[in-house]
């Protein structure tokens, strides 16, 4: 992919990405316009979140045109192809952020010192150059800071993360 | 003069300096991890000071305070991650000269920036505290409003490669400080009726999410130089301490304007640290020869930055001081330690207790001193962390950033925020959007709609926004403000087209 046709599906995906916030502000602007005013004030709850909206819509607007007016006829053709290329390229993001997500549904039944031993050993030995002593060492910093960390908020500063049910 | 030694007296006791040498450290090393915030230590160290004097534990939690805004500075450096929502603006060009191969000199200047930032306000904040209180006190909520409208002009500043983007950036960024509960009326406001949304959005989760999740998924997005076991940030670990210090004071000016601002800020209630950094930023770009160089590992912005927020740590204690009114979370954390000692703070502390108010004064010097043995004698440590692989740092920061955020609040729903966070987080980073101007938009939103809605209650006149001669000064500020973002950018577009046609000819 050469350098202009990355450009190009950067800014359609800004594009996507402008009107996905356009569509959010107007909904939000209608239901601010819901939100009931005061007798007390002259401004409501929903006067601020307003303008705030439609302050967003008006900027997204200009930034579809601005947009629009850069990208070629053919990128539109070739987006789909070029963002799959892309997402093959930085497959470690998907997995950190699905690792993660996962890690913190888990933590309120694993418990933390389970769940982030489990995170961090996990994620460490997918992203580490596979070898006897990096896995040992991963191993170590998985329970000084699952094992570890719980302990020193729990003994020492009297904050207790979560337990989990088990 | 016989207050004054003895408080001093008070200090100069071995005891004294031993825990406040603890304390700096402690504050040091919580704020250099993401997602614990000074406020956080200085909590911690709370209980600690019960039975300790009371100008002895005021002075043990100074020195946390002090390393606190000082710590932060590492993380930002090292990993690009604000420790603490005090060091946004120093991510923005330490970070990129520890990039560039500089890691040691990167935290040398912010550490100098700090000392002299700290030091600065300590000198105001002994000659202005009662007048610069009383100046302080009499702003209403018009003059706050017009104050909250200068601050977002910043977002010109920091709107990165996209002027449209960093707009909308900014815009968001009030967006979400709008949901939950209403500050004014407490009425529920885009909730859904999710149980998490109630309590809106806290700060802290989406600067973690924003700044630390996105930062760490995105050192992940090559997955070769991953796997081949690369550390973070190489170069050489070279603190130059004293050539450092020399570059830092031949910047007085940056230096003075910083931390100014950083005083004057902090002895504004409401408005602290986390906004200082991002104005002195500001003016200091705004002031170079070279604005085109901020962002790419300026000295300048690392020192506008530090001394900015260190400043605020004396400006905050302006208030508390002369009016015994705390301006942040961590002065009314100071001012309950006091009473716990059976003080009253207020505006007869300085003449019932001149001994404890200049041991104070005494104590911010001192624990800016100890901040700067304490980081020159332990950055070789923690410039450590720049040979850890990235495969080793990223999951152990995420878990710091969980529990950062849990501890906040003691809340599980706080880290499901985080998810959405951070994956919306990592999202905006990819698509060049600039997040500085969304932090910003959190901070100033609540500010923002608070006194525009206190003030209209007040007096349903709109023009007092403008009558009011303060209220006008911050106005007129905000459209130079503008005019002079808008005259620099056009500038600068001009000079790129130049340079791209004489490359083209």
């Amino acid at each position: 992919m050469s350098k202009t046709q990355a450009q190009e599906a950067g800014e359609i995906a800004r594009l996507l990405s402008y009107v996905v916030i356009l569509l959010g502000a107007v909904g939000l602007f209608c239901a601010a316009g819901a939100i009931p005013a005061s007798r007390f004030e002259k401004l409501g709850a929903g006067a601020f979140p307003k303008i705030v909206f439609a302050a967003i819509a008006l900027m997204s607007i200009v930034a579809i045109i601005d947009a629009l007016r850069k990208i070629s006829g053919p990128a539109y053709g070739r987006f789909l192809c070029d963002a799959w290329g892309w997402a093959r390229r930085c497959y470690l993001v998907f997995i950190c952020l699905g690792a993660l997500s996962a890690y913190l549904l888990a933590i309120p039944v694993l418990g933390f010192s389970i769940a982030s031993f489990v995170f961090i050993f996990g994620l460490q030995v997918i992203l580490m150059p596979r070898r006897m002593p990096s896995i040992a060492l991963a191993a170590v910093v998985a329970v000084v800071f699952s094992f570890g960390l719980n302990w020193l908020f729990a003994e020492v500063f009297t904050v207790f993360l979560p337990r989990g049910v088990f | 003069m016989s207050d004054f030694m003895t408080g001093a007296a008070q200090i100069f006791t071995f005891a004294t300096l031993i825990y406040m040498l603890f304390g700096s450290v402690a504050g040091i090393v919580a704020a250099a991890i993401p997602g614990f915030t000074v406020t956080m230590a200085i909590v911690l160290t709370l209980p600690l000071t019960f039975t300790m004097e009371p100008l002895q534990g005021i002075a043990v939690m100074l020195s946390v305070y002090v390393g606190g805004y000082t710590g932060g500075l590492i993380s930002a450096a090292l990993l690009g991650i604000p420790g603490t929502p005090s060091s946004v603006a120093t991510t923005f060009d330490a970070f990129p000269m520890a990039r560039n191969g500089q890691p040691g000199r990167a935290l040398s200047i912010g550490v100098w920036a700090s000392f002299f930032g700290t030091l600065i306000s300590t000198v105001v904040l002994i000659f202005a505290a009662p007048p610069l209180a009383l100046f302080a006190v009499r702003l209403g909520p018009w003059e706050y409003f017009s104050l909250i409208v200068f601050a977002l002009t910043i977002v010109a500043s920091l709107v990165g490669s996209s002027v449209i983007r960093g707009m909308l950036a900014g815009l968001i960024g009030l967006a979400i400080s709008t949901v939950g509960t209403d500050p004014i009326m407490g009425r529920p406001r885009f909730d859904f009726g999710i149980e998490m949304l109630q309590t809106g959005l806290p700060f802290l989760v989406v600067l973690i999410g924003i700044f630390a999740i996105s930062q760490l998924v995105s050192e992940v997005e090559n997955a070769d130089t991953v796997r081949s076991g690369n550390p973070l940030v190489t170069g050489a670990i070279d603190f130059q301490t004293w050539a450092v210090m020399k570059e830092v004071l031949m910047r007085p000016l940056n230096l003075l304007r910083s931390s100014m601002v950083g005083v004057l800020i902090g002895a504004l209630p409401g408005a602290g640290g986390s906004i200082a950094n991002l104005v002195a930023y500001d003016q200091a770009k705004r002031g170079s020869k070279h604005p085109e160089r901020f962002g790419t590992g300026e000295v300048d912005g690392i020192v506008a930055s530090e001394a900015g927020n260190s400043a605020t740590a004396g400006g905050g204690l302006i208030p508390l001081i002369g009016l015994g009114i705390p301006g942040s979370a961590v002065d009314a954390i100071l001012m309950a330690s006091l009473m716990v000692h059976g003080i009253s703070v207020g505006p007869r502390l300085i003449l019932d207790h001149g001994d404890l108010v200049y041991g104070m004064f005494i104590a911010m010097a001192v624990a800016s001193l100890m901040m700067l043995v304490v980081a020159v004698c332990s950055m070789r440590l923690f410039l450590r962390v720049t040979e850890v692989p990235k495969w080793l740092i990223v999951p152990v920061v995420m878990t710091c950033c969980v529990v950062g955020t849990f501890a906040l609040n003691n809340r599980v729903t706080d880290l499901y925020l985080l998810i959405f966070i951070g994956i919306a987080g990592y999202a905006l980073r990819a698509l060049s959007y600039s997040l500085a101007p969304l932090v910003l938009g959190v901070i100033l939103g609540p500010i923002a709609e608070t006194n525009l809605r206190r003030a209209l209650m007040t007096n349903d006149d709109p023009s007092l926004f403008f009558t009011r001669p303060i209220s006008l000064i911050f106005l007129i500020a905000a459209v130079i403000s503008i005019v002079w973002a808008i005259r620099s950018h056009l500038k600068s577009r001009k000079l790129s087209e130049r340079s791209s046609d004489a490359a083209a000819s």
